[in-house]
């Protein structure tokens, strides 16, 4: 599975192994304890920069404009 | 607005599902999955995994309506989801963020243990269509509500076919394991 930036792929390869491995035999067995921590975090600063160099801004994305006021409509 | 509801059981205990929803993509069922990243995880206060992820697809609609909505190669999704170990209840919600303001589909999966048998799990699918501002709104909504009947059964599929994989995985680890015993052992007649 592909990163949204190509420079992340190793780490998330590497996160994704970890979290695999720890959900399954950790998390579900009710450890909440995650060594995946500082993984994720050099992935995840990886990630927050690719999405930046993309130009999506992912708070903007999120706001909801249909059903409220902000939604257009075709001219009368 | 249009909502499209499935529920589905799967043969298999709610842990081994919900390892491999995880491991969901890449799988050949679902080939428009593009690119995957979790952008936030934590554990809240009791005990819950909470997730952030962005996904990244180019689903194919016919090439009059990408033409007519000027739509972009990779159409991105946000998803949020929710893991209770304790009660065994994995909920994500999904929506498109790229044309949010043209369209908005509206996913959410909830993968729970069977109220009455342990080893199944149930999983129940809801999606809402909301399309505005197009001349065609009631035929593009019928198009996405068609799309997501034909998703949803790939996307069942795609899961028998990882939940396949990760037990496969599991056996082959077992028997490696009994291999590698085997040598490591004496064997009765040499002792």
């Amino acid at each position: 599975m592909n990163s949204v930036g190509e420079e992340c792929q190793e780490l998330k390869r590497r996160y994704d192994e970890c979290f695999n491995k720890w959900f399954a035999e950790k998390f579900l067995k009710g450890q909440t304890d995650d060594p995946c921590q500082p993984l994720f975090r050099v992935y995840q600063k990886c990630v927050k920069n690719a999405i930046k160099a993309k130009n999506l801004d992912l708070e903007q994305m999120e706001v909801q404009v249909l059903g409220t006021p902000n939604e257009k409509h075709p001219p009368s | 607005m249009r909502i499209w509801t499935s529920e589905h059981t799967f043969d298999h205990s709610w842990e081994t599902v919900v390892t491999a929803a995880w491991r969901k993509y890449p799988n050949p069922l679902n080939p428009s999955v593009v690119g995957l990243d979790v952008i936030d995880r934590s554990i809240d206060a009791e005990g819950k995994l909470n997730s952030h992820r962005l996904m990244s697809t180019s689903w194919g609609m016919p090439g009059w309506v990408a033409k007519l909505i000027g739509m972009q190669e990779s159409v991105f999704a946000s998803e949020h989801s929710v893991v209770d170990p304790k009660k065994k209840v994995f909920t994500l919600n999904s929506r498109n963020l790229t044309l949010s303001n043209v369209l908005t589909v509206n996913e959410q999966l909830v993968y729970s243990q069977h109220p009455t048998d342990p080893n199944k799990t149930l999983l129940k699918q809801e999606a809402t269509v909301t399309v505005s501002g197009l001349p065609l709104c009631s035929r593009l909504e019928k198009m996405m509500t068609d799309a997501m009947n034909n998703n949803a059964n790939k996307g069942r599929q795609a899961m028998e076919f990882v939940i396949d994989k990760v037990k496969k995985e599991a056996r082959e680890l077992s028997t490696e394991a009994h291999k590698c015993m085997d040598n490591v052992l004496p064997k009765p007649s040499s002792l």
